[in-house]
């Protein structure tokens, strides 16, 4: 085999750091933003993730990123940070409409979710029109 | 006299008194989702907190009458909060977010909204409807 179709195989098998060339695990935890209005990923909408702090309330930041072009955003959390607890995606629609010229109605989405067993996968897609939007868990 | 109590009925609803009403649909089930409480909240824009205007809970149709007056809904950036997670602890089974929040921008306050919440354990969609 040669060595550039064995660098293919571990892509598809490991997602790789840019970076480092080496291999990191991919988040626990993913989204997708789809704008259903236009039948394309929502892309370059910039996101937050949060959890809340079981002593005091407050929310924590853990990330600030902001979708690629598929709409999608990798590297959100590692496994170690993924504890158990509450956590909350915020989305900034209202930058993402305006940077196309339009206003929607919702100025950002707050999707707040629990999440017991950490082990498993969590996906929380976005599927956004400018007067409405919806969210599941998906895989 | 059916049509007359008809209107009567039409009259506190009508946009005049109601220009903000909501929906809770429970997907999972296929039923209105009944004796959900809800609160409904404007953004101070000077101190950027969060006044809570009412409360209430839905009735046996999903819905909420007289969550604001005509007089008291001004411009501004609202929030309705529904707390699904209580709803579905109720009836004796987890869900996946513990509570549902919806903020929205109100520009024009003469019209009328409609903002409908569906919702399962494990997933929810909201619309501006009518």
């Amino acid at each position: 085999m040669s060595a550039s179709r064995l660098q293919q195989l571990k892509g598809h098998i490991l997602p790789e750091n840019k970076l480092t060339g080496m291999a990191v695990s991919p988040s626990p935890l993913t989204t997708h933003v789809l704008n259903i209005e236009k039948g394309v990923p929502g892309s370059n909408m910039a996101l937050s993730l949060y959890r809340k702090n079981p002593s005091t309330s407050a929310w924590d930041l853990i990330t600030t990123a902001a979708t690629n072009d598929d709409g999608r955003c990798p590297g959100l959390i590692t496994k170690q940070s993924f504890t158990p607890g509450v956590y909350k995606m915020h989305f900034d629609t209202d930058q993402y409409w305006k940077s196309m010229g339009e206003s929607g109605f919702y100025p950002y989405v707050e999707i707040v979710f629990t999440v017991s067993e950490p082990v498993q996968k969590y996906h929380v897609p976005l599927l956004l029109s400018r007067f409405s939007y919806s969210t599941y868990r998906g895989s | 006299l059916h049509l007359l109590q008809h209107l009567q009925t039409n009259n506190f609803s009508s946009a005049d008194l109601c220009p903000l009403t909501t929906h809770v649909l429970n997907t999972g089930d296929g039923i209105p989702a009944a004796k959900l409480d809800l609160s409904l909240h404007r953004l101070d824009p000077r101190m950027m907190v969060w006044s809570m205007l009412s409360v209430g809970t839905t009735n046996a149709d999903g819905r909420c009458p007289a969550l604001i007056s005509r007089e008291h809904f001004l411009p501004g950036m609202y929030k309705l909060r529904f707390e699904t997670g209580s709803y579905w602890e109720n009836r004796g089974e987890t869900s996946f977010y513990p509570y549902v929040e919806v903020v929205f921008r109100i520009s024009e306050a003469e019209q009328k909204f409609h903002l409908p919440l569906l919702m399962s354990r494990f997933s929810y969609s909201t619309y501006r409807g009518s």
